[in-house]
């Protein structure tokens, strides 16, 4: 069990100082990817905000395996929800979100940090970076990051796959 | 959708990254249930796509020191507010105590009884050394998470000094541009824009300093970084994104926290051309 996941048996008993050290070692991460998501510093403390608030009003949602990667989920699925709002396109077409199932390898993304990820972006090519940040990021379907990119449909999602193994084996080379 | 087709694998890579719209998403989810391929593929690429939210990780630059606080402070007055009161312990049950009748029925099992109790409570003293054990570990957990946030405030620091020459470097690069505002110059250097002012107005309390950027083809600006000069008047602030997707800058005075539109007349408006 890593601290976070010890800290947050503490932030169950509503211990406030077990609760700051969980947003002393996180807040980046929330902030940066709302900021990153919403491209509004404003909305993005507001996002931070509101996940903070959801960690200490509802310790329990946190079930268990890596906090980090689990924080970075409800962060991203809360600022789809922000940018769903802003949109006015149907539902349907909107990417679901990433559920926080349990098939993730937990123990490969505790060993991460950003420099290592932003590191291993570096290395894809254009054509593979460009829509894998676009999905993650901009919280778009493949359909529009074609409509974006003007790339068929096809080309899209294989230079997502084929991106996707390169950043994972980067990863993984990067811890070896 | 039956039997596998590696077609399908690049809509998996999509569905792993949360690009695939919720109708071809519950269908792939459908098919991955009986096809294992599919299902691996996506347990190995949703590492990969989970791994892209920490290259978002906010660093010093782009996150400093002031508004590290006023975040902080945000979170944490919301949380004292909704903090409710501890959990009151439980009620103690009381048991009424048996007749002499009673008790002589039940001598007989008394040795019995003593052994029970006694591997009850030797049940519970390892129960309780364990339970004291997870809490020295929790209490390890957060003096190890104090330390690393004073390491990480002391390497913000140093980061944010490191980040000043940097700016300072840039406010005079050769090929870098500079629009003269009141009271300063914008600089565009690079991807990077920077807005170096000096005598600034001593600000009213409660009031701060707020950038704004028009974004290309944009009508309205959006919100960026606040900033408090120092004693002297002095403010060298980088405002987040990229200097190529800017058209205009602007300064105004805002409320402490920032606004999410102007709520001033602005210092200043200057475009970036």
């Amino acid at each position: 069990m890593d601290d976070a996941s010890l800290l947050m048996g503490r932030v169950r008993e509503r211990d406030a100082a077990a609760f700051e050290a969980v947003y002393d070692a996180f807040y980046r991460l929330v902030y940066g990817i709302a900021v990153r998501m919403l491209g509004d510093t404003m909305a993005a403390e507001d996002l931070t905000q509101a996940v903070f608030l959801k960690v200490w009003s509802s310790p329990g949602a946190f079930a268990g395996g890596n906090f980090g990667a689990w924080i970075a989920r409800v962060t991203r699925n809360r600022a789809l929800d922000v940018l769903r709002s802003r949109s006015s396109r149907a539902e349907g077409e909107i990417p679901a979100d990433v559920p926080a199932d349990g098939e993730l390898d937990e123990a490969v993304f505790a060993q991460l940090d950003g420099q290592r990820v932003r590191s291993a972006l570096a290395h894809l090519p254009d054509e593979q970076r460009l829509p894998i940040e676009l999905g993650f990021f901009g919280g778009i379907t493949h359909e529009e990051i074609a409509k974006r990119t003007a790339t068929p449909l096809g080309t899209v999602k294989t230079r997502i796959r084929a991106g996707l193994k390169k950043l994972r084996f980067e990863l993984e080379g990067s811890l070896a | 959708m039956n039997g596998h087709d590696d077609a399908w694998l690049d809509s998996v890579a999509v569905l792993a990254l949360g690009a695939l719209p919720e109708n071809e998403a519950r269908d792939l989810r459908t098919h991955m249930l009986d096809c294992e391929i599919c299902r691996n593929e996506y347990a190995e690429l949703r590492v990969a796509a989970d791994a892209l939210a920490l290259a978002a990780e906010a660093t010093p630059q782009e996150l400093g020191g002031a508004q590290c606080a006023r975040l902080k402070a945000r979170v944490m007055d919301a949380v004292q507010a909704d903090r409710g009161p501890a959990a009151a312990p439980s009620d103690s049950r009381v048991v009424p105590m048996r007749s002499r009748e009673t008790a002589r029925v039940w001598l007989p099992y008394a040795a019995i009884a003593a052994s029970l109790i006694i591997a009850i409570f030797t049940g519970y003293s390892a129960y309780t050394t364990h339970a004291e054990n997870d809490a020295n570990r929790q209490q390890i957990a957060l003096l190890q998470a104090r330390v690393d946030a004073q390491e990480r405030a002391a390497e913000n620091a140093r980061a944010e000094l490191a980040l000043n020459q940097s700016r300072l470097a840039d406010l005079i690069a050769p090929g870098s541009t500079q629009f003269a505002v009141q009271n300063g110059v914008v600089v565009r250097s690079g991807d990077r824009v920077l807005i170096a002012l000096r005598r600034l107005p001593t600000l009213p309390k409660g009031k701060v300093y707020q950038a704004w950027t028009l974004r290309r083809g944009a009508k309205a600006v959006t919100p960026s970084v606040t900033f408090v000069p120092d004693a002297t008047g002095l403010a060298l602030v980088e405002l987040p994104g990229s200097a190529a997707t800017f058209a205009a800058v602007a300064v105004s005075v805002e409320p402490e926290g920032g606004s999410k539109a102007p709520t001033s007349k602005p210092n200043f408006v200057r475009p970036l051309s």
